[in-house]
């Protein structure tokens, strides 16, 4: 009878110690080896792990937008406290479930509908895609450099256009050709596209889709392109010449802390939205995490020097680093957009000194002077 | 420079279009038994994953084509066992193939992503053609060796298809299982045959994703190739040389698709090779019957003696 007792005790013990740890439950529309957008995620909810120490984490991947309710269910099931969806398509099935749990904390990464429940978040790269600008714009000799991009989204947009105003910057002649792939995910059609660009005498390369195609196909004919969310130097590590990396972590801790500390509940997230960039270290430079540029360019960038209005003149490589410290301190130090700033259609888009707000940047439409191509919307 | 243009257009249908005839002779073959593959898909991408981290683990590409054409095979062998020997429905016995094909290379590749094949297959030019005004430039230089095969390969399995006696008879069991049956043809062994051939040739496309096109591995990175493969081999006509021009028609359609982007609307020229596809196999199909195109008779038909 006293066995009985104690193992009971003991099972009680054992489920309230389950009871203390905060489980966060992890839903993500690629496969963790994607080795790009869901492994990025992936690493930051593993220094999520580590960095607090009262949390539990568990994850599905490869969760389609159709899919992702039943995940949910999957995953309240199993005892999650809060449940983290990485893509921009997980938002109905968010806020359906969120719902039918109303205790449950969610977090949309990407998102950008809210509810008491229901946080989104972001880490936006347009400051580091303008810094990867730069380095393309010393780094092309026809001046052509080249852009494929999966949709025409206002994040895609701002991305083509920071990366544009970059390579301008150091170029006054560069042009930045975009070429659309209207998926996320196609190697063939990123193959071709960049090969059309190559033959159109294209000669350095950033790109928004979810594979390393257009760091494969540009390297083999021996032109530089940039990692896009985690490294992808191994692919092309004599052209890779730098990059934006994500650092989702920062992001998670602080909310998480939030939650365990009574800040965030699940009945006060309606206004919850970060937007994290340089300065809070939620976005980064780098064809690597520990390459912020390339070695293999660093003679050239150190040689071609720019007569800039601010500095004087400089060399690329210095004003990369210039801008990044600049950026990292705060937007209001440096902005890519910030005006005088003219779409190509010689439209005043930001005035004298402005610098554009939050949901300015999310709703960019326009598109920057030196940028060529189709453009829906503009 | 018009010519310039030309000549890029025609590369890069070549380099594009490569896999996708390698895949659609396969099929070509199997359907003249008689026998439709829908795993071409599942056959590509099992050959892709396979052909990887065989070229991956011994270094070389030639031996992850040869293991990709293997796995090809062995799929190709299990289709035509579920469809010649159990007389199922091949339609379904296709379609598992290749959800079970894409699903169990998602499971296999996980530890093979973001792991680039250093020593994949190189471009080259070919000597002596290479140098012929225009053809040369368009389709005999700065392409790999798997897509320089195809011509070659198409000439050799057109005369094998058209002018032996061994093309007689496949023929005929496509056609009329029962005539061969008659004439003393096992309709079984060159089901087998031409399946598991099939399955030999989608495994070689999928390798040449692979091992050249973009030497990596990523989950479903056929995305959807296998399915216009099989567009493919109607299209043709199930004529082997026919699916070369099939092929490039629809490769240059889609590299233009991208050339043209500043000059006509990127959403519909990014249709245009699908809406050619369709339109081509509607005209196939209904333009002037099916009979004069040279559809098998006996297609997706099992067959069994004294049945009828």
């Amino acid at each position: 009878m006293k066995r009985w007792i104690l193992v009971l005790a003991l099972l009680m013990g054992v489920a309230s110690a389950q009871d203390d740890s905060l489980k966060v439950g992890f839903i993500y529309v690629g496969p963790v080896g994607d080795n790009g957008y869901s492994f990025a995620f992936d690493q930051a909810r593993q220094a999520l792990e580590e960095a607090v120490p009262e949390v539990e984490t568990m994850y599905v991947e490869s969760v389609s937008e159709a899919e992702v309710e039943a995940f949910i269910d999957q995953l309240v099931f199993e005892g999650s406290d809060i449940i983290i969806a990485n893509s921009f398509g997980h938002g109905d099935g968010v806020l359906a479930a969120a719902q039918r749990y109303p205790d449950i904390i969610f977090g949309h990464a990407t998102g950008v509908e809210r509810a008491p429940n229901v946080m989104t978040f972001m880490a936006d790269f347009y400051q580091v895609y303008y810094l990867n600008g730069l380095v393309a714009g010393a780094l092309s000799d026809s001046g052509k450099i080249g852009y494929v991009a999966s949709f025409p989204i206002p994040e895609v947009k701002r991305h083509i256009n920071a990366f544009a105003l970059g390579a301008k910057e150091v170029n006054p002649d560069a042009v930045v050709e975009v070429r659309w792939l209207y998926s996320w995910f196609d190697p063939a059609a990123s193959n071709e596209a960049t090969e059309a660009l190559i033959s159109q005498g294209v000669d350095a390369f950033g790109f928004t889709e979810d594979s390393t195609t257009v760091v494969q196909v540009a390297g083999a004919r021996g032109y530089p392109s940039f990692s896009h969310y985690a490294s992808m130097v191994e692919y092309s590590p004599e052209t890779v010449a730098s990059g934006h990396l994500v650092n989702w972590s920062v992001i998670l801790i602080d909310f998480v802390e939030g939650v365990l500390d009574g800040t965030y509940t699940s009945e006060n997230l309606e206004d919850v939205d970060y937007f994290w960039l340089l300065e809070q270290d939620a976005v980064r430079m780098g064809a690597a995490p520990d390459m912020p540029i390339n070695p293999v360019y660093e003679e050239e960038l150190k040689g071609y020097l720019v007569d800039h209005p601010e500095f004087g003149e400089i060399s690329a490589w210095d004003l990369v680093f210039e801008r990044l410290e600049q950026m990292s301190t705060s937007r209001e130090e440096f902005d890519p957009f910030e005006g005088p700033l003219y779409d190509r259609q010689g439209n005043l888009v930001f005035e004298e000194g402005e610098i554009p707000t939050i949901p300015e940047l999310l709703s960019t439409q326009w598109a920057a002077e030196n940028v060529v191509g189709p453009w829906e919307g503009e | 420079m018009e010519a310039e243009i030309l000549i890029s257009t025609i590369a890069r249908a070549l380099a594009f279009s490569a896999p996708l005839i390698w895949a659609a002779i396969g099929e070509i073959f199997a359907e003249r038994s008689g026998v439709v593959n829908l795993g071409v898909e599942g056959m590509m991408i099992l050959g892709a994953l396979i052909g990887f981290i065989a070229a991956q683990s011994s270094g070389s590409p030639w031996i992850g084509t040869l293991a990709a054409a293997g796995v090809g095979g062995a799929v190709g062998l299990f289709h035509a066992f579920v469809s010649v020997t159990l007389r199922a429905n091949q339609y379904i016995s296709g379609l598992a193939i290749t959800i079970f094909g894409l699903g169990l290379s998602g499971l296999l590749g996980r530890s093979w992503v973001g792991r680039p094949l250093l020593n994949s297959f190189e471009r080259f030019d070919v000597p002596l053609l290479s140098d012929i005004p225009f053809i040369g430039p368009a389709l005999f230089s700065d392409q790999y060796i798997l897509a320089y095969l195809i011509l070659p390969i198409a000439v050799l399995l057109w005369f094998l298809l058209y002018r032996t006696r061994f093309g007689l008879v496949l023929r005929t069991v496509g056609e009329s299982p029962a005539a061969a049956d008659t004439a003393g043809r096992s309709v079984t062994l060159f089901r087998y045959l031409a399946v598991t051939f099939g399955g030999v040739m989608a495994g070689i496309g999928g390798a040449y994703l692979s091992l050249a096109y973009r030497p990596s591995w990523s989950e479903e990175m056929t995305n959807g190739l296998g399915w216009i493969a099989l567009a493919l081999a109607i299209f043709a006509t199930w004529d082997p040389l026919r699916a070369v021009g099939a092929g490039l028609l629809f490769g240059a359609f889609f590299t233009l698709s991208f050339r043209l982007q500043d000059r006509f609307p990127p959403e519909l020229l990014t249709l245009l090779p699908y809406v050619f596809t369709i339109l081509a196999l509607v005209f196939t199909a209904v333009g002037r019957g099916r009979r004069a195109f040279g559809s098998p008779e006996a297609l997706g038909q099992p067959y069994a003696r004294g049945e009828r």
